[in-house]
Order: C-alpha cells, then structure tokens, then sequence
C-alpha cells in the first residue's frame, strides 16, 4: 500500500470515526427529586433544546429512585447531569460543574429550619429531644445537611435531637403541618412552592433559623467531554433565557435562570459537610437527597 | 257527578292496573337503585381497598403530596364526594373535598374546610355512604382512610327513571282506557242501552223484545228480559182487564165505561152529536139474593148483562158498574123517542125470564137516562144524572125508565145540602127531641110517650122527620143520629125520674138502618149508663126491618128481648101488614097507623079495618095503640072496640123535654104512677112484606 493510499484511508477513517462522534446522542440525567413522568415532563424540553442547538440529539434520563441514579453516576452513564450539591460534590471527580440554575429569581438558597407557631418554640435549643422531619435524606444538601450544621451550631448533635426523614422537603413542611413533627428541616424557599401552598396553610409556620446561602443545584457534564462541547453546552445552558425557546424551557423545568457556575462554587457546601458529617464527610449509606 | 257503567269499570280497571303497575315499577326502581347503591358501594370499597394498599409507603416516607394525590385521585371519581386519611390518633394526614359535588355546594361553606369538617355534619352522616378502611403495614395500623360516596346521582338516575317510567306508564294507561272502554262500549254498553231503551218501551206499555245477539250473559240477559217482557205484556193484559172488564159478567166495568164516555163525549162535540147514558139498577136484587143465594144472584147478572147487551146496537156499550147496576152507553141518537125504543128494549131484555138452577125467576129494573149534551157535558155529569133519573124511576114506578130533567138535578141539589146539614146539625143542636103523651082509652090515663125527632134548620125552619130521615139513611148518618136519640131520652127519663117525676115510658122509633148485631149491646149499655129500667123503653120498629134476613132479625130481637125493654110494630096496616111478621117474630104492641083512624067512626072501610086489626090483635094477645086521635068519637071508638091505648093531639101534641115536664108535673102522675100498661102474649107472627119503609114520624098524630 502506497502512503498515499494509507493517507487516502486514515482521513476516510478519520472522517466516518468524526461524523459517527456526531451522531452519538448525549445522555442528560436528572436527579429523581421528582417521579420520572414529572421529571420527564420538566426536562424533555430542556434536552430537546440542547439537542436541537448542539446538532446532535440530547437523551434525557430519568431514575426510578436514587440508588440508581447515583449508580449511573458513578458509572459515569450520563454526559450532562443535574443533581444537588452534594451529589457533585461527591462525584467532582468525574464531572464538572459548567451551571448552576436559579429558583424563584435567586441563584443561592438557604436551609432553614420551620416550627409550627402554636408550638411555642422560639430557639433551636428548644429542640433537643423532640422530632426534627428533614426534606429528602442525609445527603440532602440543603434540607438536611446545611439545617443539620444549624442544629450544630447551636450544640445540638446527632442524638440530641429525634431525626425524621420525609420524602422531600415539601412533604417535610406538610409533615410538621400535620403534627408528624416538632420542626422540619428545608429550603428556605419551601413555603413558596405552589404544592406545599395548596395543601396547608403556610402562615401557621414560622422559621426559627436560617443557614447561609448556598449555590443552587448544579449542572455539570463529564471531564471527559470536549472541551468545545462542554463550552457549547455551558454557553446554551447560561444564555437560556435570552430567547423565548430558552425561557419557555426554563419554565417547564419551574426555574427562573441558569448562571455560570465552577467547581470552586461549592466550596461552601463542602465546608459544611465536613462540619455535619466530620470524618465521614462523605458516607457511602446511600444516596437520598435534594437541595 | 254522574258515572256510566263503561266509565266505572273502565276508571276501576284503570285504578288496580295503574296501582298494580306503578307498584311494580316503584319496586323495579326501588331494587335498581338498590343495586346501583351496592355498585356505588362496591366501587367505594375498591377504591378504598387500592388506597390503603398503596398508602403505607407514602405514610411511611411522610410522603403527604402523594397522600394529597391520592385523595384528590379518589375524589376526581364520580360520585366521590370526598377522601381522606386519617392517623391512629385522629390527626388529618390528608383531605381533598370534591368542590363541584351538590351535596359540597348544597351543605358546606365557602373556605378552607376538610373531610372531617364535612362529617360533623349531620347530612353527610344521612345522606353520602361513608366507608372507612383501615391502612396497615406489616401489622400495624397507620392510619385509615375515608370515603364519602354521593347517592346525588343515583337519585337523579331514579327520578329520571321514575319520570320516564312514569310517562310510559301515563301512555299505556291512556292506550288501555280508550282500548277497554271501546271495547267495553261496543260489547257491554250497546247491548245494555238497548235493553234499556226496550225497558223503558215496556215501562211505557210498548211490547218491545230485543235482539240476541250473543251467547254470552249478556245474551242470556237479554232472552231473561225477552220472558219478562213477555211477562209483564201477559200481566197487563191481565190487569188491563181487570182494571177495565168486571170479572163477573165480562162486561167492561165503571173505569171503561167512563172511558168510553169520554172518548163519545170528544167524538161527539166533534160530531155535534148527541148520545145517551142509561143508568140501569136492578129492582129488589137483593131478594133474589136472599132467596135464591148469592150464587144464583151472579148468574142472573151475568145473564141480564148479556140480555142487555144483545138489545143492543154494535157500537153501544154496557158495562156493570157494581151490584146490580148497569150502565149503557147508546151513541149517536137522533131523538127522545129513539132513546125511549132503546129504553123499552132494555126493560123487555132485562124482564124475560131466567132460568136459575131450573127456577124460573122475574127480574124487572129501573132505568135513568141523561143525554149529552143536554143534560151534562162531562162523563161525571152525565153519569151521575143518569143515576138521579133512575133513583126518581125507581121512586116514581119501578120497572120504569125516566128521563133526567132539570128539576131533579134542583132536588138532588137540595138533598146533597141537606146531607151535608144535617151532618152538622148534631153538633150545633139543632136536632131536638119531642115527647107526645100515650095514654089509656078507658081513664085516659097517662102512661108514657112516644119519642119524636125534630130538625129546626137556622135557614129553612122545622124539617120534617119525612124529609131528613130518608136522607139520614141513605148516607149511614142515621146510625149516630138514632143512637144520639136513645141516648137523649134515656138520659130525659133519668133525669125526670131523678127529679120526682115518673114520665112512663117512652116509645123510640128504630130504623132498619140501626137494626144489626150491636144494637142491642148498645141499647143496654145505654140504660145501664143512665139507670134506665126495661120496662121503661119500648122500640117501635116497622115492617121494613123485617124484610131483612129473616134468621139475624130473629136473632136480633131476641137479644132486645133479653134486656126486657118493649117490642111494637109500628104503623102496622100501611105496608104489607104481613101476618105472617106476626106469626114469626114476637111483639108486645101494634100500632094502628093513623090514617085508619083518621076516617073514623063515619067511614065504613075504617071502621072495618080497624076493628079487624083489632079482633087479630085481641086474637094474638097484642096491646093495641091507635095513633093520630084527635077527637072524643075517635076515642070512643077505638075504646069500644078494646083498643088499649091511644095517642094524638086529642091528649097532647109533641112537646119539648121541659113542656114535656110540666105537663107530667101537671097530670101529677107521681100519684098514679104508670104501669107497664101492655098485656103479654105468647107470641105473635108477622106477615110477610116486601116493600121497604121509611122510619119517619110526622108530628101530626
């Protein structure tokens, strides 16, 4: 075979090994803070959007709980994922935050802690040895483990206090509505979720603390991507709302905006897991969570 | 409100088939809502049972959102009105209400409100089927959950069936009422109305048979009525005759005649014809009666009926009006003296000779004839002037006939208002009693008086005892009159011998007409009332009560005998002076009537007489008793020739109770008291007699 020839044959491979790299779909999964039909429902658009700018399809992936999700994690299965704080910070060995999404006008977000206002407890020490329902489960960044640093803070430890998971933290606010509890642990911005206003009175509760504020929930893709994919996709992910697709794909997904986000942002959020969690910082127990 | 037949039993039929049928769609409703009410039940419970399988997760994970779909899920499904979960200890987990149900619009207020507020209320308690089923995981109870189920539909679903039901309902009994009563009209109802209008035909004397037409009741009603109809036709043609025909002689009786009457009358104004109605009454019927019986008297009847009816001319009529009264209607006569050959036919028709039981008997009657228009234009009119005329024929000559007139229809007149009068005339008191003096023929010595009625009438003065008696008689009043008599002299004498004066005794008349079976009971309850001694009465009675039944008139006098009072046979020689009256019923007196001893002692057929009846009356041992003396040679006549007693205005003429009085003061008789002055004999037997007297007394003895 002349070197022509080898040449004439390597750009041909070359060539069908790039148009096939092209026509690969991108696997985009959400955590499943939601069941799959909503969850599909919210970000369908936001693939379809991304496949549409990028030429080339964008497959959503949906789980049927969190252990699957996480496992597809580890497996690097997913070439975009969105999931919660703490999942990144956990898997930022394998992926790279690019965005961060922004609810309710505000890109960071607090944990906080409710009591019901005819309980008559005023301070976090009131809480020691009565029930506390988190929002999701222990890897829940901002339900559980930003409220679980309050708790710290204000010298309650694991122990001190009953710890009660409901399945994620709107239910945690219903479960203190409906006397499961004596405190609930959530976002701050629970209370103006359109669910949790429609099924309780949300004035009956009050705040009795406030975490400082977080970055919202992060999307990232794999380190192993391209570079210019990656940056494609960031760049479509941050400019979202500059056009009425975006915004309508905003919508669907209940955000109000996507911001630029990098691995430095979470810092935060690692610092006060280490503070919950100590020397485990990281346990392996299973993965349960949402902000 | 007046109902047919067809509409009765049409509307009955209806009323049981429409209770019947609206039962029995109220059950089929009522057992499908039951039905209906199980599915909605069954479908709660499934509902219920999905629920609490899939509950326990969400509980567990306080998963409240999930609750919340659940309930809302469950209310989403029709008929649910709300659900709920509940924790053991009561706590609301989870509550959707459906707003858009009735019963959430109807009962519950506006705002916030749960399935637990909904069940306070009593309506929800009444009303929604409330199901609850426990939530449970691996043992334990988690809590429950609550379903209220809607029977909202369910009754809409009845009522619209109830609706739809109802009208078919309306529809077949609207179908079946114009079906039944069409058939009910034309099978039941036409062949009634046509037995009713033949029943009504029949009730109207038309003889009207209906057709059958079936074989059915209703044809056997019919042939029912057919016979009945037959029936009633067969029995008034049997009362028609009755009614119209006399039974005895066939001859058509009063009613026909009248009938009859009436029609010539019409046809004769029509005509400007006359015709005559002949009033025919049998003379001395009754003796044949008496003699020959009652049998033989109807067969004289119907034989003279016949007689008279072949006397006749075809289109005249005889009918028999009662007894022996006849009555014959002769049409379209020219003249008196055609009426007069007709009467003279009738009398020859009636006068043959009869063959009863192989006796020859004779049979004469007295005709009355009126004429239309002449003597009357109406049947009542006529008849009764016709009947006037023969009373007169009979008076005047029996075996005669006599034409109506004028004058007899003013005597008729006066008689009718002398009857009326005279019934009230006892009670105004214008009937008194006179007293005229008996006495001795040897002494003249008074020994008692014969009792004499008078009238004086307010407008006519004195009546005549001759007059008013006849009429007192014909018409019965002079029952009450005689014993109004007896008992006035009774309680004259009573009075006056209570007083001290002995007044003799006193001589009443009797008519034939008071002479029957309670007489004599009455004559003695009459003396015993007022304490009147026998011997102080004494009856005169004439020879016309003898003509009466021979065997009760013995009888009779017997009885009167028995209560002792006086037996005289008064104004003996004036009528049939049958000797053989005194052979067979016995008398204590005779009396000579007056007209014998008016001639004496110059006329010789008097003298004869009376000294005849007196040599009988010696011969029978009969006291005698001269009546009307009015002068000494009259006296001294009869006294010569024995004659006991006598009476007339020579001694007294008839004097009021109280003159009466006086004049017994004034002979001062207490002195010389009377005796009973009669001698007694065996027995005296009378003669026979046939003619019938009048029991009057003038007071011109």
């Amino acid at each position: 075979m002349s070197l022509r020839r080898f040449s004439l044959l390597l750009l041909l491979a070359l060539a069908a090994g790039a148009v096939q790299a092209a026509a690969d779909p991108l696997t985009m999964g959400v955590f499943p803070r939601r069941n799959s039909a909503e969850t599909a429902r919210q970000f369908a658009p936001m693939a379809a959007y991304l496949g549409e700018r990028l030429g080339r399809k964008v497959t959503l992936a949906t789980s049927k709980n969190f252990e699957a999700f996480w496992e597809a994690v580890r497996e690097k299965r997913y070439d975009i994922v969105h999931y919660n704080q703490y999942h990144y910070i956990r898997s930022a060995q394998s992926y790279q935050v690019i965005a961060h999404i922004e609810e309710f006008g505000k890109s960071t977000i607090c944990g906080a802690i409710y009591v019901r206002k005819d309980s008559g407890i005023t301070d976090l020490a009131q809480l020691r040895g009565r029930t506390v329902m988190f929002g999701g489960g222990e890897e829940a960044m901002i339900s559980y483990i930003a409220n679980r640093y309050l708790l710290e803070r204000a010298g309650l430890r694991n122990g001190d206090f009953k710890a009660l998971f409901a399945v994620n933290p709107p239910n945690a606010i219903l479960a203190l509505d409906h006397r499961q509890s004596d405190a609930a642990g959530a976002g701050d911005s629970v209370l103006e979720l359109p669910e949790v206003k429609a099924a309780m009175n949300t004035d009956e509760v009050a705040v009795l603390a406030v975490s400082p504020p977080l970055l919202q929930l992060p999307v990232a893709v794999r380190r192993d991507m391209p570079a210019a994919l990656r940056e494609s996709i960031q760049s479509l992910l941050v400019n979202i709302g500059n056009d009425e697709a975006g915004r309508q794909v905003l919508k669907a997904a209940s955000m109000t905006g996507m911001g630029k986000a990098e691995d430095r942002d979470y810092d935060p959020h690692r610092k006060l897991a280490a503070a919950v969690f100590g020397a485990e910082s990281f346990p392996g127990r299973g993965v349960r969570g949402t902000p | 409100m007046r109902l047919g037949l067809g509409a009765k039993f049409t509307l009955t039929v209806l009323i049981f088939l429409a209770a019947t049928t609206a039962a029995n769609t109220f059950y089929d409703l009522e057992a499908s809502a039951r039905f209906h009410e199980q599915q909605l039940v069954e479908r709660g419970r499934a509902l219920g049972r999905l629920i609490a399988l899939v509950s326990p997760e969400a509980i567990l994970g306080f998963d409240f959102l999930l609750l919340n779909d659940y309930t809302r899920e469950v209310s989403t499904q029709p008929d649910v009105v709300y659900g709920a979960i509940v924790s053991p200890e009561g706590e609301l987990l989870s509550s959707h209400i459906d707003e858009t149900e009735p019963f959430v619009k109807k009962h519950m207020p506006k705002g916030p409100r749960t399935a637990l507020d909904l069940l306070r209320l009593q309506a929800a308690r009444d009303e929604l089927i409330n199901l609850r089923f426990p939530i449970s995981h691996d043992g334990k109870i988690l809590g429950e959950f609550l379903v209220g189920l809607s029977r909202e539909a369910l009754h809409e679903e009845f009522r619209r069936q109830l609706a739809v039901k109802l009208l078919a309902l309306a529809a077949v009994v609207l179908f079946l009422s114009v079906a039944i009563h069409t058939v009910f009209r034309f099978r039941v109802l036409q062949p009634v109305q046509r037995l009713i209008a033949a029943s009504q035909d029949v009730g109207r004397g038309l003889h009207a048979l209906v057709e059958v037409k079936s074989s059915d009741e209703l044809g056997l009603l019919t042939r029912a009525f057919n016979a009945m109809a037959e029936g009633v036709k067969k029995e008034q043609d049997k009362l028609h005759r009755q009614a119209n025909f006399d039974t005895l002689t066939g001859l058509p009786n009063r009613l026909m005649a009248f009938d009859r009457i009436n029609l010539e009358i019409n046809r004769a104004r029509r005509s400007g014809q006359r015709f005559a109605v002949f009033f025919i009454d049998l003379d001395n019927f009754k003796g044949v009666n008496d003699s020959l019986g009652h049998v033989a008297g109807d067969q004289l009847l119907a034989a003279i009926g016949l007689r008279i009816q072949a006397a006749l001319r075809e289109g005249d009529t005889v009918a028999r009006l009662g007894g022996d009264e006849f009555l014959v209607l002769a049409s379209d006569v020219a003249s008196e003296v055609q009426v007069e050959k007709i009467s003279e036919r009738l009398l020859q028709a009636v006068a043959e000779p009869q063959d009863i039981n192989g006796r020859k008997v004779l049979a004469q009657c007295s005709i009355g004839i009126a004429l239309f228009p002449d003597n009357g234009d109406d049947v009542e009119t006529l008849v009764a002037n016709a009947d006037n005329a023969m009373y007169q024929a009979k008076t005047n000559h029996r075996g005669s006939f006599t034409f109506f007139t004028n004058e007899m229809n003013t005597r008729l007149r006066k008689r009718v208002q002398l009857e009326q009068d005279l019934r009230a005339a006892i009670e105004l008191g214008q009937l008194k009693l006179t007293f005229q003096p008996i006495v001795d023929t040897s002494a003249r010595r008074h020994r008692g008086a014969e009792v004499l009625l008078r009238w004086n009438h307010p407008e006519r003065g004195a009546i005549s005892p001759t007059e008013f008696i006849p009429i007192a008689e014909a018409d019965g009043q002079i029952v009450g009159i005689g014993d109004w008599v007896i008992e006035q002299a009774c309680r004259c004498w009573s009075k006056w011998s209570q007083g001290g004066v002995h007044p003799g005794f006193l001589a009443i008349n009797i008519s034939r007409i008071q002479f029957r079976r309670r007489f004599a009971a009455r004559l003695a309850e009459l003396m015993s009332s007022y304490g009147v001694p026998p011997e102080a009465l004494e009856l005169e009675i004439t020879e016309s009560v003898l003509l009466d039944d021979h065997h009760e008139i013995a009888e009779e006098l017997d009885r009167l005998r028995a209560t002792g009072v006086k037996l005289s046979l008064d104004d003996f020689g004036t009528g049939y002076s049958s000797l053989s009256y005194l052979k067979r019923f016995r008398f204590d007196v005779l009396k000579i009537d007056r007209s014998f001893v008016a001639g004496l002692p110059d006329n010789e057929d008097d003298v004869l007489l009376v000294k005849a009846i007196l040599a009988m009356a010696k011969g029978l041992d009969l006291a005698m008793v001269a009546e009307g003396v009015e002068t000494e040679d009259q006296l001294g006549f009869v006294a010569s020739q024995g004659c006991d007693f006598a009476q007339g205005y020579l001694f007294g003429r008839p004097m009021t109770d109280d003159a009466y009085l006086d004049y017994l003061r004034g002979l001062q008789v207490r002195s010389d008291p009377p005796r009973m002055p009669y001698a007694r004999r065996p027995h005296a037997t009378s003669l026979a007699a046939k003619e019938p007297m009048v029991r009057s007394k003038e007071d011109t003895e």
